[in-house]
């Protein structure tokens, strides 16, 4: 192995960049690391270079531990998106630099040199100055001068971003056939997908830090894994339904569940993924044909010329039920949007116009890796905590996603006594411990090791007791929520007790602009654990008739759109003081769930100092879900 | 507001009429005229009043020996304000553009105070300090050390003054050399010291070269600072500058005008010489 990460983490401040990466580069292979602005790409390249030090983990390079050895100990070959070309030398000086510092001896620095020159395609330029060559020459440069000293990996670092279109394909075929001939193992780094495509033996998709799949471009387009991977390589759709028997059922259709698709449980939800260019739409009311999974009755919500290909937006009828997951619902939709490609030729045969009636199939589709809703239970030992875990194993099983019981030990003494406290816990409520199903114990402090974890393990919900009377905790558990709301952009869960089940859910949306976020998590959670959700809105005044019916419309399409989710949703709505009339209905109701919206604006996060979230939390004994 | 004038174009109304080609020539000419009394007119009266008595009187004003060790002191000063300016300016310059440390801006700000504040403020300052009656002078006197009306005072006061203009010259420059050039240089295995005189220094070359002539044109005119710290003793600490400034007093225009032309005419030469330079790519041969 060239390349070997074992958990490499890095934050800077407060934010963690790169999270626990693990990676193995092969001898000679051309491995891209695809990920989006900010996602931690750049930053894992630069700690392979040396450049940055990685907080925790390991780096090897060819069996040798580099972890902590500055740049200059590690001979990589780094390649710059802006070139960094040194200006005052020549082309030749620039690749003999390498070679200078090694104290290589002039003759064979002039042969070396003239081979890469040659390699490049730069033969003749030597005595150029860089100013007098393009932009693509200058890379040229670049690379042969990270080439010239024979490094042990070839870094590139969104090499050919700063390129124009045509010539950034030359230098992706020159760099492919360089790579290949010298046989040096290269990482290249790129948010374009593209170039991920024509250039990689392996692909390594990142995310917020977390390197979430790795393989072959084929393997990732075709059969992604993660909801991510199947959105962002090539942009498709992905649906969840439920399993039913050999059939995946989205709303009045029934898909066969393929051969090679992973076993799914009776009922748990299922997310499909199907290519736009799979999606077969035809005009008219012609019968669907063989070998083609029919989705049933669409209408064309635009066309969208792209060259060779023309995009098409379908809204499906009759896949109520299913949740669209890429391309996003639009809010307050009420059909399922699909997104289509046709190639110029069938849009010429068989012309499309928005509002067109049409039937849509697809030819085939992909099923992803079970997931749910990712939840982290703090247990801090006191009572309120125990019934929060309580709560959010129950969560956890109602989501069908991975939970971790998290305690926080302050020295590694400590660590075996928690451990049993969190087995204790999960012998209560009769959980075996499953991958979907964890127990772990951190060391340090409370609230930056909760955050930590909340962050490294891309939580959704994370379970915090509530407050309790008396309690000396309360304070960190303030600290706790707020920082999580802010910085991990988790939603909080406060419990104060238990409820034997979730069947009823109260999403409060009150004064003010009512959240969106808020209804969308309600939906969710209500989606998975099977719950109605009632969406309340409260007035502190009588408002204009305007406002009014502005509240009204959003409080519909809320509605509207968690019945596209497949829940149960009514509306009500009250007038008087905000926490007096939350508490009424939450007891009135008998809910098992209040959820509400964090609120933003200057502030934001520190929800103990916003007017009704604070008495709410403090006042009701149901369970509160505080949304970011 | 405007009353339009004889020479404005003809009214909207009717057919587009002929108009002039390209715009009035007007603001040119009044630039000339704000310059002439201005610029152009004290320059010429420099060099008519010294050729006044022909090249011979010319000459022999300029041969006087105070007359030639100003100039000679003065170029001396230049070349030592500049020289040391080149190094201590091109280290604060590179320090402040490359490191990261709380007060880095307010210590940007404060190094370049003294481009603001009046010379003479400079040269008072200094004398308070470093003076037989200085905070520090008045231990340093007793033991013999005298650092004010010397030229080591002068060439404090002229390093101090300049300093802003070496940092303007080369700090830029280095701003403008990405983090990723050194990046490269340490990847490529060359050590700190390495990369600083191999990659950077070179890089700053234009910067320093400039940086250097202006301190050294400043050094040769400054007026303010030096005449508070030199004491302006003749053939000691006098420079070109106090030396046109004292003969001018004394009534000897002739002498004052031959060494204020030969100044104006060094400058110029400068002057012409960073222009020049300053248009040329920045690479060693071309």
């Amino acid at each position: 192995m060239s390349i070997v990460l074992s958990d490499v983490t890095k934050r800077f401040g407060d934010s963690l960049v790169v999270s626990r990466v693990s990676l193995e580069v092969r001898d000679g292979e051309l491995f891209v690391l695809l990920g989006s602005s900010g996602s931690g790409k750049s930053t894992l390249l630069r700690m392979v270079a040396g450049l940055l030090l990685p907080d925790s983990g390991r780096i090897e390079l060819h069996g040798r531990d580099v972890t902590y050895l500055p740049p200059q100990q590690r001979g990589t070959g780094l390649v710059f998106q802006n070139y960094s070309v040194f200006r005052h030398m020549t082309v030749a000086q620039n690749i003999e630099f390498g070679l200078r510092i090694r104290r290589t001896p002039a003759l064979r620095r002039k042969a070396r040199r003239e081979e890469l020159l040659d390699l490049v395609g730069l033969s003749g330029m030597g005595s150029r100055y860089p100013d007098q060559l393009s932009g693509g020459q200058q890379q040229r440069v670049a690379l042969a001068r990270a080439l010239a000293y024979e490094p042990a990996v070839l870094l590139l670092d969104e090499p050919f971003g700063a390129l124009d279109v045509q010539t950034r394909s030359q230098m992706r075929e020159a760099l492919k056939d360089i790579q290949r001939r010298l046989g040096v193992t290269a990482v290249l780094v790129t948010h374009d997908q593209d170039e991920a495509f024509e250039l990689a033996d392996r692909i390594g998709v990142i995310d917020h830090g977390h390197l979430l799949e790795v393989g072959a471009p084929d393997d990732l387009y075709f059969h992604p894994q993660s909801e991510f991977v199947a959105g962002f390589l090539g942009g498709g759709n992905v649906l969840a339904g439920r399993a039913e028997g050999r059939f995946i059922r989205l709303g009045s259709v029934a898909l066969p569940i393929p051969e090679a698709a992973t076993e799914q449980e009776e009922g748990a939800p299922v997310r499909i993924v199907f290519r736009p260019e799979f999606v077969v739409v035809k005009a008219g009311a012609s019968a669907p044909k063989d070998g083609v999974h029919s989705l049933g009755r669409g209408r064309v919500v635009r066309r969208t010329f792209a060259g060779a290909l023309e995009r098409v937006r379908l809204e499906v009828q009759g896949l109520q039920g299913a949740r669209p997951v890429t391309p996003p619902l639009e809010y307050g939709q009420r059909g399922t949007p699909i997104e289509a490609t046709r190639p110029a030729s069938a849009s010429e045969r068989e012309p499309l116009k928005a509002e067109d009636d049409v039937w849509v199939g697809i030819r085939s589709f992909h099923v992803l890796a079970p997931s749910g809703l990712k939840v982290l239970i703090h247990v801090d030992g006191s009572a309120v905590a125990d019934e929060g875990a309580m709560l959010g194993l129950l969560l956890g099983q109602a989501a069908g996603g991975p939970t971790t019981l998290l305690a926080v030990a302050e020295e590694s003494q400590q660590v075996e006594e928690w451990q049993r406290r969190l087995e204790e816990i999960l012998k209560r409520v009769g959980a075996a411990r499953s991958p979907w199903l964890q127990s772990r114990v951190r060391i340090g402090k409370t609230v930056p090791e909760v955050l930590a974890e909340a962050q490294e393990g891309f939580y959704e919900i994370v379970v915090v007791g509530g407050p309790a009377r008396g309690d000396r905790r309360n304070a960190l558990r303030e600290e706790l929520s707020s920082r999580l709301l802010a910085q991990a952009q988790a939603a909080v869960l406060r419990v104060k007790r238990a409820r034997p089940q979730l069947k009823r859910l109260l999403v409060c949306t009150a004064g003010g602009e009512p959240g969106k976020r808020d209804v969308v998590m309600g939906g969710r959670v209500a989606r998975r654990a099977g719950a109605v959700v009632t969406l309340f809105h409260v007035d502190r005044e009588p408002v204009s008739p305007e406002e009014d019916v502005r509240v009204k419309r959003h409080l519909e399409q809320g509605a509207a759109m968690l019945s596209a989710l497949g829940v149960q949703a009514e509306i009500r709505s009250a007038r008087g003081p905000v926490i007096e009339k939350i508490l009424d209905e939450s007891a009135a109701g008998d809910y098992d769930l209040i959820v509400l919206g964090a609120p933003t604006g200057p502030g934001s996060g520190r929800y103990g100092e916003i007017d009704h979230m604070a008495p709410v939390l403090r006042e009701a004994d149901r369970p509160i879900l505080i949304v970011p | 507001m405007e009353r339009p004038s004889p020479d404005s174009p003809a009214p909207i109304t009717g057919p587009p009429t002929r108009r002039k080609a390209g715009p009035s020539r007007l603001p040119v000419f009044g630039v000339l005229a704000i310059l002439l009394p201005l610029l152009f007119l004290p320059l010429a009266a420099v060099f008519v009043f010294a050729g006044r008595s022909g090249w011979s009187g010319f000459f022999s004003a300029l041969s006087q020996p105070d007359a030639l060790f100003a100039l000679r002191f003065s170029l001396l000063m230049g070349f030592a304000t500049a020289a040391v300016n080149s190094v201590i300016g091109t280290f604060i310059a590179y320090v402040l553009s490359k490191y990261r440390f709380p007060g880095r801006d307010a210590l940007g700000i404060l190094v370049n105070l003294p481009v603001a504040l009046p010379t003479v403020v400079v040269g008072t300052s200094l004398l308070l300090l470093w003076g037989p009656i200085g905070l520090l002078g008045k231990y340093l006197d007793p033991l013999g050390i005298q650092p004010m009306f010397s030229a080591t005072g002068i060439l404090l006061a002229h390093v101090l003054v300049t300093l802003p203009y070496m940092l303007g010259a080369v700090r830029p420059v280095l701003d403008t050399l990405e983090v990723t050039y050194e990046e490269a240089a340490y990847t490529i295995g060359a050590s700190r010291w390495q990369t600083f005189w191999l990659v950077i220094l070179p890089a700053l070359r234009g910067g320093i070269f400039t940086g250097t002539l202006l301190s050294f044109a400043h050094s040769l005119g400054e007026f303010g600072a030096t005449v508070m710290v030199s004491g302006n003793l003749r053939l000691r600490t006098q420079t070109a500058p106090l030396y046109v400034f004292a003969q001018f007093e004394a009534g000897n225009i002739e002498a004052a005008n031959a060494v204020a032309a030969v100044l104006a005419i060094i400058s110029f030469l400068l002057f012409l010489f960073l222009q020049r330079f300053a248009r040329r790519p920045e690479r060693p041969e071309a």
